[in-house]
């Protein structure tokens, strides 16, 4: 009974919100008389947020609930595609081996990040600042400024679908799981969440495994540069932290995460957490909202969001009476 | 050891900075004026004519000791957009390999503080004329160039008619060359009646900075929507405006097109600004892909963002922008049918009349006014066309406005000086070399 009663809070915690968001959309759509997903287009812009968010909350939460703020994410995306497109395009690689190599590229720039971190021993905020500035200015050195446009190319630009997304999405979600949840990395890391101190005394080595979450970020954010620039086929370039927005996407969905993850593993409650902003954002195209409106809106959630995490207990004794 | 690595990395970082916010002294780039255009033009190429032609011009001034290097500050708004990068690419390979100059760049300035402070370092490194691309404040530009003894330019822009009589008499300020909002009204006029003529009916439009009131975005709209109520047959009109000033002021009420119908013709779809967000990219993928659709118009880039949603439909995108190689991919691959692009040399004339003002030389008008001249697009419907531009472009070497044609300019009186400007066509341009 008991336990019976346990799994019908899990499955309500784990639920609730993106159940209650997807109601809530499918009525504001169907209120003006639109069809929410009523083509493929309309499947594949949903899938592809889902994709994205999901890799950058991944990203963002690693070096985040590390106490490590990095800014430098959204500039490792674009670097790692920039490098990655310009050799397909002069090698006349495929798709496939983009990805490969935007994932490898995006863990170099995150390893390199990493390593600044340790050497220079400046708090990361100030660190991810300088790198952010740093492969800004990189990237925009090896595209003369230009950025990549492939929009004639089909091969590249063919990537999106929604089984290729949902591959990635998969993928993406078990092999975060398989590194934090069942090796020495993540055993390691979870030990240094819960007390950096005590755990390096135990004999955990937090250089090596900070330099590995920069790493894994790096690559996730590699991923995040690939899908960004296969959609449109072209890379625009930023300049003076241009590249920092991408990470702010992330605040919203790893909140809900971080709510359904008391029900679940984590990671899942992130994924949920990226397919509620995935289908905010779906309305939001649907309806052709403005994006002051779509701003505000976002913000307003959030804020409201983070109002009832504050204020749970006395919510719950308040209903209680 | 350790310590040793930890200083160069941090140095390195520092460096970044200066990497990340664009350099200076010729390294630098100089940028297009997207934002904040102003009201109306002030003078037109019509204008010009008339007080020239009127009073004859002044006549043709002398020699000009080009023998010192002459430092001249460039304001820049921008250094990431095609049109931005061609604008660098003619002062840095060109100008300033041919004319005995030091181009100094400001970085990519966000606001008017940023302006204010970047002629500060112009003025503090002797700088004797700042040629401006970015527009927050001109007005603040100019006062403090004036104060400091400093000529004054504004380049791929015009000032609107209450600033120009404020300031055309003012020794410093050399002037305006670029196009105006008439020119803007007009780009967006052709390119939808370029489409109106072939007889389509379905349109969507990308408003790019529209929903930010920039106002060369909101005037090139306003020019599609006013060739759309021409086309549209009896009774058509935008949201009851039948007129240009009707058609701009609906727009400005709004900062939006409506979408629905002009007469026979229909607008199916709108997405406006650069917001770059999964919401704003899906909006995108949608409009291109809305059944019955025959043409995007883009008052700004068009093919980069619509162009693989377009893939595999007949769907025609029209942009507004620059001779870049993307762009001609975009042609040859049929994804992008028609540009209205500037040309980089375009602002070669800006320079050479800041470079003979600050040579002692500034070009006045019978009546001592600043120049006020338009430019403006050069427009090309096919792939051959577009290459032949893009040829001369990009051209270092022998590009549209070459050395031998801008010399000419440094000691042209206002009405020669006028009439170069104004034959700023492919053609026309071809004819002059």
């Amino acid at each position: 009974m008991k336990s019976s009663k346990g799994m019908i809070t899990k499955i309500f915690g784990i639920g609730t919100i993106p159940v209650a968001t997807l109601v809530i959309m499918l009525a504001l759509c169907a209120s003006k008389g639109v069809v929410m997903f009523e083509t493929q287009g309309n499947w594949i812009a949903f899938f592809r947020a889902v994709t994205s968010v999901m890799l950058t909350t991944f990203a963002l939460s690693i070096n985040l609930n590390s106490g490590r703020f990095d800014f430098s994410i959204g500039s490792i995306s674009m670097i790692s595609s920039i490098v990655a497109s310009q050799i397909c395009i002069s090698m006349g690689f495929t798709t496939p081996v983009m990805l490969l190599i935007s994932l490898v590229s995006g863990i170099f720039f995150g390893t390199l990040s990493g390593l600044i971190y340790i050497i220079v021993k400046l708090p990361p905020i100030i660190v991810s600042l300088g790198v952010t500035l740093f492969y800004e200015g990189f990237a925009f050195a090896i595209t003369d400024g230009y950025g990549v446009s492939f929009v004639a190319n089909t091969e590249l630009t063919s990537f999106p679908s929604v089984l290729n997304y949902s591959i990635i999405i998969l993928a993406g979600l078990a092999v975060i799981i398989f590194l934090f949840d069942y090796t020495k990395f993540g055993y390691n890391y979870k030990a240094l969440l819960s007390g950096q101190k005590v755990s390096v005394n135990t004999g955990i080595k937090e250089v090596p495994n900070a330099v590995g979450c920069y790493a894994v970020a790096g690559g996730l954010m590699g991923v995040v540069g690939f899908i960004s620039a296969t959609n449109t086929g072209n890379i625009q370039m930023a300049l003076n932290f241009g590249s920092i927005g991408v990470m702010f996407t992330a605040f919203l969905p790893m909140f809900i995460g971080g709510f359904i993850g008391r029900f679940c593993n984590e990671r899942i409650g992130y994924v949920l957490g990226a397919v509620t902003t995935a289908l905010i954002s779906l309305m939001y195209a649907r309806l052709n909202v403005d994006s002051s409106i779509q701003q505000i809106t976002t913000a307003l959630i959030l804020v409201g969001f983070l109002i009832y995490l504050n204020n749970e207990g006395k919510l719950k004794k308040l209903i209680k009476g | 050891m350790k310590k040793l690595l930890a200083m160069i990395l941090c140095i390195a970082l520092c460096m970044s900075t200066v990497v990340g916010c664009g350099s200076t002294s010729g390294e630098g780039n100089a940028a297009a004026d997207t934002t904040n255009q102003p009201a109306e033009s002030a003078g037109t190429d019509e204008d010009a004519e008339e007080q020239t032609t009127a009073q004859g011009g002044m006549d043709a001034v002398a020699e000009l000791d080009m023998s010192k290097t002459v430092k001249i500050g460039v304001l820049v708004s921008d250094s990431t957009t095609a049109e931005s990068l061609a604008f660098q690419n003619y002062y840095k390979e060109y100008i300033a390999k041919n004319y005995n100059v030091e181009l100094m760049y400001s970085d990519e300035l966000v606001d008017a503080a940023g302006e204010k402070s970047a002629i500060d370092t112009f003025i503090t490194n002797n700088c004797k004329a700042v040629i401006s691309f970015s527009s927050f404040d001109r007005m603040a530009q100019l006062n403090q160039c004036a104060d400091a003894g400093v000529y004054y330019a504004v380049a791929t822009g015009t000032l609107t008619n209450d600033e120009y009589e404020s300031v055309k008499t003012n020794e410093y300020y050399v002037g305006a060359i670029g196009p105006s909002l008439d020119v803007e009204f007009q780009a967006g006029y052709d390119m939808a009646k370029h489409y109106l003529d072939q007889g389509k009916k379905n349109f969507a439009i990308f408003g790019g900075a529209l929903p930010y009131y920039t106002e060369m975005h909101i005037y090139r709209a306003a020019g599609m929507l006013m060739a759309m109520v021409e086309a549209g047959g009896e009774g058509a009109n935008y949201q009851g405006a039948t007129d240009k000033d009707g058609i701009v002021g609906k727009i400005f009420e709004t900062a939006t097109i409506e979408t629905g119908s002009i007469g026979s013709i229909n607008i199916l779809g709108y997405v406006g600004g650069y917001d770059m967000d999964e919401a704003w990219f899906a909006k995108c993928g949608q409009m291109a892909q809305m059944d019955g659709l025959e043409v995007i118009l883009a008052v700004g880039n068009g093919s980069d963002f619509f162009g693989t949603s377009a893939q595999g439909t007949d769907v025609k995108i029209a942009s507004v922008d620059a001779y870049a190689s993307a762009y001609g991919e975009a042609m040859e691959a049929g994804m992008l049918d028609y540009l209205a692009g500037k040309f980089s040399a375009s602002i070669g004339p800006i320079f050479a009349a800041t470079y003979r003002a600050a040579l002692g030389s500034p070009i006045r008008n019978s009546e001592g006014n600043a120049l006020a001249l338009d430019q403006g697009y050069w427009v090309a419907t096919s792939s051959e066309q577009f290459n032949e531009y893009y040829a001369v472009d990009s051209s270092v070497e022998s590009p549209a406005y070459t050395k031998d044609m801008l010399d000419t300019l440094l000691t042209a009186d206002y009405a020669a000086f006028s009439e170069f400007v104004g034959k700023y066509s492919f053609d026309d341009i071809k004819a002059i070399q």
